[in-house]
């Protein structure tokens, strides 16, 4: 599996919020995308927008209510179009599966399409180290791969790279010219991959959605560098999460709507590819054999918890992240692992172990922007603090470890406030200790543990001497209306 | 005029209001009783259990709860002047009580009574500020939508209303008005890296927008917009709405 | 290496608490029988036929907004001019094409003739030719093919690759021409949906191993969110609308 550095958060995100560099990218690619999605709800009008989410949001509800029956009539019927399906409990699995089939083709080459599962298990790594070469054709990917890191958004994998660290990285890796123009970026990528198109012996690509009545995988791309891996090697492999099912192609035309608008605000994307079964003996061309990969990999830990069932409902359009105000403050890596922002608070977890994760559910200030913007309505903050009680209070399947000081902090604040003699008298206490410490009525930068994280930017209230209640009591409760001189 | 009635509310202040901002109380209850709302304040209130909730603490959140629930059960109007606690009490409370019929559906009796300020002062007073109400002042002013006003309670229009009808309040836009100002209750103090960063855009956005007071309906986001302010001392009064409303000039 | 299928499906059934079997409400959809999908198809026949005219409008619209180069045709006549004006203008030498009944209306290899190019048939003799085909579209300058269904709502040309129309043709060569005719428009996703579902339906469970659905040039934003178009695929496409067969 992909390496987890989620419990390096605070850290990660200490250095990513002072990267210049990474904001000024994050903004621009924010704000780009979230600008023409909401243009694009505007266009089709916010209350056909709604019927769109609500009935795509039906159609995930069912389809992974009732996921085990779906999976059979999907496997059903890609083995009726003359493909292969396998099941991969976990990330070994998956990767012995799909490395079990290069060796089986005797492949030496493989090209990949973008996958966000195959990121997860970590496949290059494990193809790689078994002798093959492995090229991801998405220009984004491809980047990443050159420099060796992780994508840091859903669905522009590269988008913490300036336009001069690519050059660099293509001068570096691939000697050619140091180049900024962007459109000469791309066209080096074309050149370098399109041999590698034609002499590949598998494709590699990920999944949007499957459908189970046709036993099609579906793909979205831009680039056209999906179909030419479904398209021109002999062996076309399929890896996708085992949410990714839905019942008919019927339900396709909605997620064709909502996810390229969702995405980056496109009306639509340049292609989708449908691919049912390898090629047919007739064929001009096409895979002679198509196998799918479907991965669990902690999915049905999150289809047991009926709290997070729906971050299974997810189509990975990366809208979250677009609007997300923590996201867009310290990018994707600081989320440690493969999926970052919102939904990747409550997937990674999920996926690797709330233990190991246990700042991503409170990495967000619950503004409900994320969930706003989802296509599918996934309830995200609701799933946050779902997680943020079952690390404090330690029950359910993803039982982290809260810790001790801010339970018993938690026990004090409810003793507090259960009480308002003793609340009254907090406050009284506070402005005891508080007052002599006041600069112009205010409480500035201070050494007191907790209070300092408020005060190094921001000044705190000194409690006044009368509470609310106190004030009703003494002067407003016999004042009775004054309405009538309205 | 329309007929005469008596609209009964109760007040449910905050915690954060009663033990830090008394004044803003102090303003609700004014204007409500100038919109001609009879106001009563069930004694006793503290806290709806909102902070323990956000931090996951779901078993001492009920305690507070339950709480607020014996308060206010046989009251016909609850008014809140936070977006935040009335996301609380209209809407979490719901789920916190999901596992207990019985709470739950005093719950959902309360989330059906439970109105923000300016919410209720639109939607059931159909309060209009008029010239002579408050006293004539010049100011420009910037709302800041808080988030759970805005996206918990879906209150989209009801304070931008009554700013516009006020007198002498002229309404200036706030870029990216609705992005989080950063709070987050505890996420605040937890990641104050990543909070200062967004706290700081708010604080730009409402200097550059040409207004000289900030204001919102949550004491809570004004307290830490507010706290930048302050120590930044930048010419910008940080009012909750109420005192606006109130004519206080502050 | 993986696990049975029956054992991945028993964990996912106790995950969600569930026996098996199929849902206990039929979804909607998959229970039509086929005279109803049949019925419906139909249904969305004869409606595009009835609104050929309003769907080539929206259809010209819509292509244009979204990469396209459209160009409205009287007939063949005007169609074959504007692929020989075309392939003049690319100084094409190469240009490769499927082999679909289109063409024996419009026939373009007399058209790119006349630019001075060559238009060839991209089909294989067999598996030695396979190489040679795909090193020769590598260097052709333009892939001609027709339309199995056109979508007005999204301004996109679907092909079914089969016999006789490669999958490599309109995505190796760095500009591709489609040929829409009236009979190949539809209004919407859901009526090309419906199309393919009984077309599914029809042959005992296959509908062809491959669809395309194709909506302007090939395109990126990697890069600074700028927008590059021809990255892997064409950097210009053509859609040659005609306006009657």
């Amino acid at each position: 599996m992909a390496e987890v550095v989620t419990r390096d958060f605070v850290s990660a995100t200490q250095a990513a919020v002072k990267d210049t560099q990474l904001r000024q990218a994050l903004r621009r690619a924010g704000t780009g995308f979230d600008g023409t999605r909401r243009e694009a709800i505007h266009e089709v009008t916010p209350e056909v927008w709604e019927e769109w989410r609500e009935q795509a949001r039906r159609i995930k509800e069912h389809t992974i209510g009732h996921l085990d029956y779906y999976l059979e009539m999907l496997e059903r019927n890609v083995t009726a179009a003359g493909g292969r399906v396998h099941f991969a409990a976990d990330a070994g699995q998956a990767n012995a599966i799909v490395a079990q089939i290069a060796r089986d083709n005797g492949v030496r080459t493989v090209t990949k399409s973008k996958s966000m599962v195959s990121e997860e298990l970590g496949l290059n790594h494990v193809l790689e180290a078994q002798g093959i070469d492995v090229f991801e054709t998405d220009l984004g990917e491809y980047i990443i791969q050159l420099a060796n890191e992780t994508p840091s958004h859903l669905v522009a994998p590269a988008l913490h790279k300036t336009r001069r660290q690519v050059a660099q990285l293509f001068a570096d890796q691939l000697g050619v010219p140091y180049s900024e123009d962007i459109e000469e970026m791309a066209r080096i990528a074309r050149v370098v991959l399109r041999q590698k198109f034609l002499d590949a012996d598998m494709g590699i690509s990920g999944a949007n959605f499957l459908v189970a009545e046709t036993g099609s995988l579906v793909i979205i791309t831009n680039e056209g560098n999906g179909r030419l891996c479904t398209s021109a090697p002999r062996v076309h492999v399929g890896l996708a999460g085992m949410e990714k099912v839905i019942p008919s192609l019927q339900d396709l035309a909605v997620f064709l709507r909502l996810l390229p608008r969702s995405a980056t605000g496109q009306r639509i994307t340049s292609y989708m590819s449908m691919v049912t079964g390898p090629r047919r003996p007739d064929d001009e061309d096409g895979p002679e054999e198509f196998h799918l990969v479907i991965v669990d990999n902690g999915r049905s830990r999150l289809l047991a918890d009926p709290a997070l069932r729906e971050s299974l409902y997810c189509i990975r359009c990366g809208a979250c992240l677009n609007v997300c105000p923590v996201y867009q403050r310290v990018g994707g890596h600081a989320y440690g692992w493969v999926y970052p922002g919102p939904i990747g608070s409550i997937v990674t977890p999920g996926l690797v172990g709330l233990g190991q994760a246990k700042d991503l559910p409170n990495a967000s200030t619950l503004c409900g922007a994320c969930r706003d913007a989802c296509p599918v309505q996934i309830n995200i903050p609701r799933m946050l603090l779902h997680l943020r009680h079952v690390a404090a209070e330690g029950q359910g399947s993803y039982q982290g470890t809260g810790s001790d000081t801010e339970s018993l902090f938690a026990r004090g604040f409810a003793a507090v406030m259960s009480s308002p003699r003793l609340l009254n008298l907090g406050r009284k206490m506070g402005r005891w200790l508080l007052a002599p410490l006041a600069n112009r009525g205010v409480l500035g930068q201070t050494r007191l543990p907790v209070v300092s994280r408020w005060t190094r930017a921001r000044d705190l209230p000194i409690p006044p001497p009368r509470s609310f209640a106190e004030i009703w009591r003494d002067e407003l409760s016999n004042s009775g209306s004054d309405s009538k001189r309205a | 005029m329309s007929q005469p009635r008596t609209i009964r509310a109760s007040l449910f202040t905050t915690c954060i209001v009663d033990q830090l901002y008394p004044e803003v109380g102090v303003s609700v209850v004014r204007v409500l009783r100038r919109a001609g709302v009879e106001v009563d304040y069930p004694e006793g209130q503290t806290c709806c259990g909102q902070p323990l909730y956000n931090s996951g603490f779901t078993g001492e959140a009920r305690k507070l709860a339950e709480r607020t629930l014996n308060l206010l059960d046989d009251r016909a109007f609850v008014v809140v002047p936070s977006g935040s606690c009335g996301a609380m009490m209209r809407v979490f409370y719901l789920d916190l009580f999901a596992d207990d019929p019985e709470l739950q559906a005093r719950a959902r009796d309360l989330s059906q009574r439970v109105y923000e300020f300016t919410e209720f002062l639109v939607d059931v007073v159909g309060y209009e500020p008029a010239t002579g109400d408050q006293p004539e002042r010049g100011c420009r002013v910037a709302y800041h939508p808080s988030c759970h006003l805005l996206r918990e309670m879906e209150v989209t229009g009801a304070p931008q209303r009554l700013l516009d009808a006020a007198p002498g309040i002229e309404r200036v836009d706030l870029p990216d008005a609705e992005q989080c100002c950063g709070f987050g209750g505890t996420f605040a103090i937890k990641y104050p890296h990543i909070s200062e960063e967004m706290l700081a855009d708010k604080v730009a956005a409402a200097t550059g927008s040409g207004a000289d007071t900030l204001t919102a309906c949550d004491m809570g986001c004004l307290m830490h917009i507010g706290g930048a302010v302050s120590r930044q001392k930048l010419p910008l009064r940080v009012r909750h709405i109420a005192q606006l409303l109130d004519g206080e000039s502050g | 290496m993986g696990i049975p299928s029956a054992q991945f499906r028993e964990t996912i059934r106790a995950a969600l608490g569930r026996q098996s079997g199929p849902p206990a409400e039929p979804y909607d959809v998959l229970a039509e029988e086929f005279p109803a999908l049949e019925a419906r198809a139909e249904a969305v026949r004869e409606r595009a036929a009835r609104e050929t005219p309003e769907l080539l409008d929206r259809m010209a619209e819509t292509a244009a907004l979204r990469g396209w180069n459209v160009q409205r045709c009287d007939g063949a006549e005007e169609a074959l001019d504007y692929v020989t004006s075309l392939a003049r203008s690319l100084g094409a030498t190469s240009v490769a094409r499927s082999e679909q009944e289109v063409f024996e209306t419009v026939p373009v290899d007399a058209a790119v003739a006349g630019a001075g190019g060559l238009c060839w048939p991209a089909v294989y003799d067999g598996p030695s030719s396979r190489t040679e085909v795909r090193q020769r579209l590598a260097e052709s300058d333009m892939g001609i093919t027709g339309a199995d269904y056109a979508i007005a709502e999204t301004g996109s040309v679907v092909v079914l690759p089969r016999r006789g129309l490669s999958r490599l043709v309109s995505v190796v060569p760095p500009v591709h021409l489609a040929i829409v005719r009236p009979s190949d428009l539809l209004g919407t996703l859901d009526d090309l949906f419906a199309l393919r579902r009984l077309e599914h339906v029809r042959n005992g469970g296959d509908m062809g191993s491959y669809l395309n659905f194709i909506t302007g040039p090939s395109r990126t934003a990697d890069i600074e969110q700028t927008i590059v178009v021809g990255v892997h695929g064409p950097r210009e496409v053509h859609m040659v609308l005609l306006d009657k067969e």
